[in-house]
C-alpha cells in the first residue's frame, strides 16, 4: 500500500512537474535576443481565403527592422471577448504591446486602465488619417493608439434593379423613402432595417444627422439621445416600419441573405467595411455585378456620415517600448493594399487599390474610391462613453420596433437610460438633463 | 501506472460461451408485436437525430447563396471540393493540425479524467474515511457554478504558473470532471460487489492490484461512458483554449472552427464541413470502443 | 443481491482493518482531489471573493481617471443580484423550461436505453451512435443550423406543419429551446442509463426468467429500480444545466434579438462580464452566479432529499 502511494505522488510530480518545466521554458523566451525589441501585437483580422495574411505583412516589417521585432497573434473570438482577454492580461502584467480594439470600446479600456497615452508618438503620425478616424482614438485629449479601418455608413444599392424601377440613387432619405415606396409596390425592399445591428448602426446615423450623443461638460457627461437630428432618423425609419416598406431582418440572419439571393433587397444602409462581403452570395448568380456603392443620402443639411464600427491600434499599459510599437503600428496601418485585401476600409489616407473582387462584384466601379469620399465625410465630433458596449441593450428594443410593438424613438429612449445607468454603475458623472 | 491501468482495461473481456450478449434467456426475449413496436420507436428517434445531422452533411456541401436559396435538406450544386479548399485557406493548411491536436487533447484529457474519476467515485463508494462527506459535498459544489465563469479566475491562475499557451492548459482543466466522480460513486455502488474486494484482499492482493485488476474491469461501460463525457467536452469547448492557448500551432479544431465564425459572412459550407470532418475521429472513436462496452459483471466476468 | 453482501461484511476482521483502509479510501481520492483544488477550488474562490467587489473608476472626470479599481462593497453585488428583475425573469423562464425539457429528455433517454437493452435490435452499436452523435456537434455549428432550421423562410419543416407555425415566437421559442437540448442531450443521457444496465448482472434475468416473467416486468420490476442512482444523477445534472441554460438562449438571441442580454440568468452573468450589460465585471457577475449556484444547489437537494423520502 505504501508503495502505492508512492506511485500515485510520483505520478502527480510528474503532471505538475512538466508544467513547472514549461515554466522556466518559457521565463527564458523573452527578451534575451541582444538588442532586439519585442513586439506583440493581438488582433482579430480575419486572415481569410485570399487575403494577405497578417503574419505575411509582419514579415515584411520584420525583414526591414531587426531591432525591432514584431510577432503578430491571431485572437480567435469575437470583440468583447477579446476586451475581456485584454483587461485579464493587462491586469495580471502579461499583456501584449498593441491590440485591436473597436472605437465603441477604446473609452471603456481606457476607464479600465488598460490603455496608454502615445499622444507625443502619434501625432507624428496624425496627418496620414483621415480626421475623424484619428478622432476615434482620442479618449478626451489622450491619444491612445492609431486607427485602422473605418465603418462610414453608406448606401449599396443594385443598381439594375434601381434602372427597371426608373429610380435614381438617391441623395437625400426623403429621396429613399420615395424609392422605398415605389420597391414595395414591386415586392422589393430599398432599405433593411436590422435590430442585430441597432447599437452602431443608430449611433452612426444620428452622428450622420448632426447629433452628438454624449458630450463633456466640465468634469460630467451630458447624456442627449433625443436631438433634432436623432429625431429625423427615428422618424424615417417608423415611416419605413409603418408602411412596410423596409425588409426587417437581422443583419447576420439567413433571412438577410435569402432577401439579397431572392432579389427582394435591392438597397442597403450599411458600413463601409460591408463591401468586403455584402455580395458574396451573390457570386456566380445573375445578380453578379449589378450592385453600387453611394453616400449615405442625406439626413437633413449635414453633409455628414457617421461611424459604424471599425477599429484601431491601441497600445497597451504594460508596453515597454512605445516609440518602437508606435513606429511599427503606423508602418502596418498604411500597408493600405495588403489591409485593403483583408477587407478593411483602411483608415489612413489614400485610397488603396480596389481588389479584384471588389471590383467584379461592383461592376467595375471604383470601390474604395468612394469610401475615401464617405471617410472624408465622417462626423470629427461623435464621441463614445466609456460603457458603450451595454448599449446593445437598444438591439432587443430595435427588434421590438421592427415588429411595430414599440415605436422606433423607445430605441433611443433605451440607448439614454442605458448609458447613464453605465456611467454611474462606473462612478463617472453625469449631468442631469 | 497509469500504463498498467490503461493495459489492463485493454484486456479483450473473457468470452462467456454460447450465450454471450445479445442472447437472452428465451423467455425475457421481446415478442414479435413488441419486436416490431420498438423498432419503429427506434427508426423514428434515429430519425429525430439524425435529420439534423444529415441537414449538416447537405450544407457542407453548398456555398452560402444555395445555402440561403435552396431547399434545406437536399444537394444543389456540389461544392464539397471548393468548401475543402476553402476551409484549407481559412486554416492556412492548419486544419489536419488542429484535429490532430484536438485529438490529443481530447484523448490524454479523456484517459487521465477517467482513471481519476473513477479511482475518487470507487474510493468514495467503496471506503469509508473522516471527511468524505465534506469532500463528495465540495465536489457537488464544483458543478454548481457556471463554468464559464470560472474560465478567466483559471486563465490567471494558469498564467501565474506559466502554463498558459502551453497543451497542459486545456489537458489539465479538461481532466477534471466532477461529474465523472459521480458517475463513478454510482457505478461503483452497484457493479463492484465488495464480496468480490474481500476476497482478493483475502488472497492477499493489495488494494492497488484489486483497483487496476478487477475494479477496473467490471467498471468498464462506465469507463467508457466517462471517456467519452471528457473525449467530447474537451473536443468541443471552446472558451477555455480561446483564453488559454494563442499560437497558432497548439489550437483545437473548435477555436480555429469559431475564429471562422466570429468574421462576418463566413463561408458556412467550409465551417460545417470542418465540423463533420471533426466528427469522424469520434466515430471511429466510438466503435473502437465497442468492444469495452459490454464487460463487467454484465459478460459474467465473475460467478454470481 | 447487495442486501446479502452487507450483511456477509459485518465480521469483525472489518473494524480492526478499517483505519487502514480509510487510508485507503481517501488515497484513492487524492489524486482527483488535487486537480479538484487547482481547477475548481480555487477559481471558485477567486469568483466568490470578487462577487464582494465592484468595478468603479479611481479618479472622477469623464474618464474617470483612466484607471478602475475593485471597491469592496460586501454583500452589494448579491443584493442587487437578488432584486434584479431581470435576473428573476430569467429564472422563471429557464423554470418553465425545465419543467417541460427534463421530464422528456430523461425519460426519452430512459426509454431508448431500455428499448436497446431489450434484444430487440442486433445493431446496438449503431443506434447509440446515432442517439449520442448530436452531443459531438460543436455548439458553434449548432448555432447555425438551428437557426436555419428555424428561421421562418428557410426551414425546410415547416411545408409539413401547420400555417402559421413560427418556432421563434416568443410564446413557442421556449418550446424551440426545449427542443435543441433535448436533441443534444437525451443520447448523452441515454449513454449514463444503458451504462447503468450493463451493471446489472444477467444472472437476475435468468433467475426472473425462471420466475416466467416477461421483458416487460424485467424491465419494470428489476431494471428500473436498479438504475435509481444513476437517474437521479442525470436529473440533478439536468437541474443545475437548466438553471445555467445558456447556449441554447444565445443561439436563438442571435437571430431573435427582442430576446434581449437577459433572457436566462446566465446570459446576464455572461453578459455583465463581457461588459454587455450595466453593472458590468467580475463583481457583479459572480454575485449573479453565485446566486444561481445557491439555487440549483437548493432545487438539487430538494430533489435528492424528496427521493430519499420516497425511496424509504
Amino acid at each position: 500500500m505504501g508503495r502505492f502511494a508512492q506511485s500515485k505522488m510520483a505520478m502527480a510530480c510528474a503532471v505538475f512537474g512538466s508544467g513547472a518545466l514549461l515554466l522556466t521554458g518559457c521565463g527564458a523566451g523573452d527578451g534575451s535576443d541582444g538588442d532586439a525589441v519585442t513586439i506583440d501585437y493581438l488582433h482579430r483580422l480575419p486572415d481569410g481565403e485570399g487575403m494577405t495574411p497578417v503574419a505575411d505583412i509582419v514579415a515584411k516589417w520584420n525583414a526591414d527592422h531587426p531591432d525591432i521585432q514584431v510577432e503578430a497573434t491571431k485572437f480567435d473570438g469575437d470583440a468583447s471577448e477579446l476586451a475581456l482577454k485584454l483587461e485579464t492580461d493587462v491586469n495580471a502584467g502579461t499583456g501584449p504591446c498593441l491590440a485591436q480594439v473597436g472605437y465603441g470600446e477604446v473609452p471603456d479600456l481606457y476607464v479600465k486602465g488598460l490603455l496608454q497615452d502615445v499622444r507625443s508618438e502619434a501625432d507624428r503620425y496624425k496627418d496620414n488619417y483621415s480626421a475623424g478616424a484619428y478622432s476615434l482614438m482620442n479618449v478626451g485629449n489622450t491619444v491612445v493608439g492609431l486607427p485602422q479601418d473605418t465603418g462610414p455608413l453608406v448606401y449599396y444599392y443594385n443598381e439594375t434593379a434601381f434602372e427597371q424601377l426608373g429610380v435614381e440613387v438617391p441623395t437625400t432619405m426623403d429621396e429613399l423613402s420615395e424609392i422605398a415606396a415605389t420597391a414595395a409596390a414591386q415586392e422589393q425592399y430599398a432599405a433593411a432595417f436590422t435590430p442585430d445591428e441597432a447599437q452602431y448602426w443608430l449611433s452612426g446615423q444620428a452622428a450622420a444627422a448632426g447629433d452628438n450623443w454624449f458630450t463633456p461638460n466640465g468634469e460630467e457627461w451630458i447624456v442627449d439621445t433625443g436631438g433634432a437630428g436623432t429625431q429625423v432618423v427615428a422618424s424615417f425609419w417608423q415611416e419605413l416600419i409603418d408602411d412596410d416598406e423596409v425588409l426587417v431582418q437581422d443583419r447576420w440572419g439567413d433571412g438577410f441573405t435569402q432577401a439579397l439571393t431572392d432579389g427582394s433587397l435591392i438597397g442597403h444602409v450599411g458600413a463601409a467595411w460591408e463591401a468586403g462581403f455584402l455580395l458574396d452570395p451573390l457570386d456566380g448568380t445573375d445578380a453578379e455585378g449589378q450592385w453600387r456603392v453611394a453616400q449615405l443620402p442625406a439626413f437633413g443639411e449635414t453633409g455628414m456620415t457617421g461611424p459604424d464600427g471599425g477599429s484601431g491600434v491601441a497600445v497597451m499599459k504594460d508596453c515597454e517600448y512605445t516609440e518602437e510599437a508606435m513606429a511599427f503600428n503606423d508602418w502596418f496601418n498604411t500597408q493600405v493594399d495588403d489591409l485593403a485585401t483583408q477587407g478593411l476600409v483602411v483608415a489612413a489616407t489614400g485610397a488603396p487599390e480596389t481588389p479584384e473582387k471588389m471590383t467584379r462584384q461592383f461592376g467595375g466601379q471604383d470601390v474604395f474610391e468612394e469610401m475615401n469620399i464617405a471617410n472624408a465625410a465622417l462626423s470629427p465630433d461623435f464621441v463614445y462613453v466609456p460603457g458603450f458596449a451595454s448599449l446593445s441593450a437598444m438591439n432587443s428594443t430595435a427588434a421590438e420596433a421592427g415588429d411595430g410593438s414599440v415605436p422606433v424613438s423607445d430605441i433611443f429612449d433605451t440607448a439614454r437610460s442605458t448609458s447613464v445607468e453605465a456611467l454611474d454603475n462606473l462612478g463617472i458623472a453625469v449631468a442631469d438633463s | 501506472m497509469t500504463l498498467s491501468a490503461t493495459t489492463t482495461t485493454k484486456k479483450p473481456r473473457p468470452r462467456r460461451g454460447k450465450a454471450g450478449p445479445g442472447f437472452p434467456p428465451p423467455s425475457i426475449g421481446p415478442s414479435p408485436i413488441a419486436r416490431t413496436l420498438g423498432v419503429l420507436v427506434l427508426v423514428g428517434a434515429c430519425l429525430y437525430f439524425l435529420l439534423p445531422v444529415f441537414w449538416l452533411v447537405v450544407a457542407s456541401t453548398k456555398n452560402n447563396a444555395d445555402l440561403a436559396s435552396t431547399f434545406g435538406l437536399w444537394f444543389a450544386d456540389f461544392n464539397l471540393d471548393q468548401n475543402y479548399d476553402s476551409l484549407m485557406r481559412w486554416t492556412q493548411g492548419l486544419f489536419w493540425r488542429w484535429v490532430a491536436n484536438s485529438v490529443l487533447y481530447s484523448g490524454v484529457a479523456g484517459v487521465l479524467g477517467t482513471l481519476l474519476a473513477v479511482m475518487a467515485g470507487y474510493g468514495i463508494a467503496k471506503f469509508e474515511f473522516p471527511g468524505k462527506k465534506v469532500f463528495v459535498g465540495a465536489i457537488m459544489g464544483g458543478l454548481l457554478l457556471p463554468v464559464a465563469l470560472l474560465t478567466v479566475p483559471l486563465y490567471i491562475e494558469f498564467d501565474a504558473l506559466g502554463l498558459t499557451n502551453t497543451m497542459w492548459a486545456i489537458i489539465i482543466p479538461s481532466a477534471a470532471s466532477p461529474f465523472g466522480v459521480f458517475l463513478g460513486i454510482v457505478f461503483a455502488k452497484t457493479a463492484v460487489p465488495t464480496e468480490i474486494i474481500e476476497a482478493a484482499r483475502i488472497d492477499g492482493a493489495s488494494e492497488a492490484r484489486i483497483f487496476f485488476t478487477i475494479v477496473l474491469r467490471l467498471l468498464g461501460p462506465a469507463m467508457v461512458t466517462i471517456f467519452l463525457f471528457i473525449f467530447v467536452a474537451t473536443w468541443n469547448n471552446f472558451l477555455l483554449p480561446l483564453l488559454m492557448v494563442s499560437s497558432p500551432e497548439l489550437k483545437p479544431v473548435t477555436l480555429g472552427l469559431y475564429g471562422m465564425m466570429s468574421y462576418f459572412s463566413p463561408d458556412k459550407g467550409a465551417v460545417m464541413l470542418g465540423a463533420l470532418l471533426g466528427i469522424v475521429p469520434l466515430v471511429v472513436l466510438f466503435f473502437t470502443l465497442q468492444r469495452y462496452w459490454r464487460s463487467g459483471l454484465a459478460a459474467g466476468a465473475v460467478k454470481g | 443481491m447487495p442486501l446479502t453482501l452487507e450483511a456477509k461484511n459485518k465480521s469483525p476482521r472489518r473494524s480492526v482493518r478499517s483505519g487502514r483502509k480509510g487510508l485507503t479510501g481517501f488515497l484513492f481520492l487524492l489524486p482527483f482531489l488535487v486537480l479538484f483544488v487547482v481547477v475548481f477550488l480555487i477559481p471558485i474562490i477567486v469568483s466568490i471573493r470578487s462577487a464582494l467587489f465592484a468595478q468603479v473608476a479611481s479618479g472622477g472626470g469623464l474618464y474617470g481617471g483612466g484607471e478602475l479599481v475593485d471597491q469592496f462593497v460586501g454583500l452589494d453585488n448579491l443584493v442587487a443580484a437578488a432584486t434584479n428583475g431581470a435576473f428573476w425573469k430569467g429564472m422563471g423562464r429557464v423554470a418553465l423550461f425545465g419543467l417541460v425539457q427534463i421530464p422528456l429528455m430523461i425519460g426519452s433517454g430512459l426509454f431508448l436505453a431500455l428499448l436497446l437493452d431489450s434484444f430487440i435490435v442486433r445493431r446496438v452499436a449503431f443506434f447509440r451512435l446515432a442517439f449520442f452523435l448530436p452531443y459531438a456537434v460543436p455548439g458553434v455549428i449548432a448555432a447555425m443550423m438551428w437557426a436555419y432550421l428555424y428561421t421562418p423562410q428557410l426551414s425546410p419543416f415547416l411545408e409539413y406543419l401547420p400555417d402559421g407555425t413560427n418556432f421563434m415566437a416568443p410564446n413557442v421559442i421556449i418550446l424551440s429551446m426545449a427542443n435543441m437540448t433535448t436533441w443534444t442531450f437525451t443520447g448523452y443521457n441515454m449513454l449514463i442509463f444503458l451504462a447503468a444496465l450493463q451493471a446489472i448482472p444477467r444472472e437476475l434475468y435468468e433467475a426472473a426468467a425462471m420466475d416466467g416473467a416477461t421483458g416487460f416486468q424485467v424491465a419494470t420490476r428489476i431494471k428500473i429500480p436498479l438504475m435509481r442512482g444513476a437517474a437521479l444523477l442525470a436529473i440533478l445534472l439536468s437541474i443545475i444545466g437548466t438553471v445555467q441554460l445558456f447556449n441554447e438562449p444565445v443561439i436563438m438571441q442571435s437571430v431573435n434579438q427582442w430576446m434581449g442580454n437577459d433572457y436566462t440568468p446566465m446570459m446576464l452573468a455572461y453578459n455583465s462580464l463581457m461588459g454587455q450589460v450595466t453593472p458590468s465585471g467580475s463583481g457583479p457577475a459572480s454575485a449573479i452566479s453565485l446566486l444561481m449556484a445557491i439555487i440549483a444547489g437548493a432545487l438539487a437537494a430538494i430533489y435528492a432529499f424528496a427521493q430519499r423520502q420516497k425511496g424509504e
